[in-house]
């Protein structure tokens, strides 16, 4: 089964997602090489893991705060966390990580912690 | 405009404010836990309510300002939206009101001149985000009303509270620039 990520059109935009908090907290604040949860590129691990967090736009948070919050707490290169921050901005929407419900549930959180507007649901 | 936040020659992080800025941030900052903060007392006012004399009445879920600070996990899943806020919600109150709570504490420092710790630049962010998304949702801002209330008879709160929001977005964005400049 093909799982289309909502927000991405290209998987390579996708691939460094899977480095993310949970991995560096796991690992006592050093980022993680190996796949961590939220590694889903496999048909195999979507479908046992089709959760996803969605950011959503808004017309407060600044489009550079929401850039450091996407460097900050996913660890994304500029360059992507630049791109995400557009997709949020340009489509309304788009998805930051993905993995198991518990997983997304943690992201959310974050994400509200630092004052985004996140969901989290089954991937469409 | 000079940058309202800015790095000495030795790394460190800094911010000038005269009195009546330090004043209004403290203000800000008292406002914010009072506003987010788990309560235990029972209905106690909403000051940011009073500020623009909106109605109080609402609870939690309705205030439109309160919802955008402790949004919904869930978008078609009011169970377990309600499941995730029993869980969250509280915390992320705390953590609220935390960063306020340090910004005030660093506004009680003396002179113009503020230096902030790492953890201090933090709290900062997050309440500047806090302040305008509270105020932003207040005033009824979207992506495209601002000059709309910016133009409002300075009778009407949401003229100057709109003013007070593009300070908070100004010191907001010179901080997230140089956090960003770290991180590239």
């Amino acid at each position: 089964m093909r799982v289309r990520i909502a927000g991405f059109g290209r998987s390579e935009r996708f691939a460094g997602i899977a480095d993310v908090m949970l991995s560096s907290v796991r690992d006592n604040g050093r980022m993680s090489i190996a796949p961590s949860e939220r590694t889903a590129l496999s048909e195999e691990t979507v479908t046992e893991r089709p959760w996803v967090t969605l950011v959503w736009n808004d017309p407060i948070n600044l489009m550079s705060y929401v850039t450091y919050v996407f460097m900050t707490y996913f660890k994304f290169d500029r360059a992507k966390a630049e791109l995400l921050m557009l997709d949020v901005h340009e489509k309304g929407r788009a998805t930051v990580s993905n993995g198991t419900r518990e997983a997304m549930e943690i992201d959310v959180a974050a994400m509200h912690s630092y004052g985004l507007w996140a969901t989290l649901q089954k991937d469409d | 405009m000079p940058d309202a936040f800015y790095r000495t020659g030795s790394g460190r992080t800094v911010i000038r404010l005269d009195d009546v800025e330090k004043s209004l941030l403290r203000s800000l900052s008292a406002q914010v836990i009072e506003f987010v903060a788990p309560d235990d007392a029972g209905d106690a006012r909403d000051p940011l309510a009073i500020m623009i004399g909106i109605d109080d009445e609402a609870t939690a879920p309705v205030d439109p300002a309160l919802a955008r600070l402790l949004p919904d996990a869930y978008q078609d899943d009011d169970d377990a939206a309600m499941d995730f806020r029993r869980f969250t919600e509280r915390s992320l109150r705390e953590t609220k009101a935390a960063h306020a709570r340090t910004v005030g504490e660093v506004l009680e420092r003396s002179g113009e001149k503020v230096t902030l710790s790492d953890q201090e630049q933090a709290s900062w962010l997050g309440f500047l985000n806090d302040g305008r998304l509270a105020i932003g949702t207040r005033i009824g801002l979207t992506d495209d009303n601002h000059a709309e209330i910016a133009a409002l008879p300075d009778e009407d709160a949401r003229a100057g509270l709109l003013d007070f929001y593009d300070w908070l977005t100004y010191l907001q964005e010179s901080l997230v620039q140089l956090h960003l400049d770290d991180l590239s």
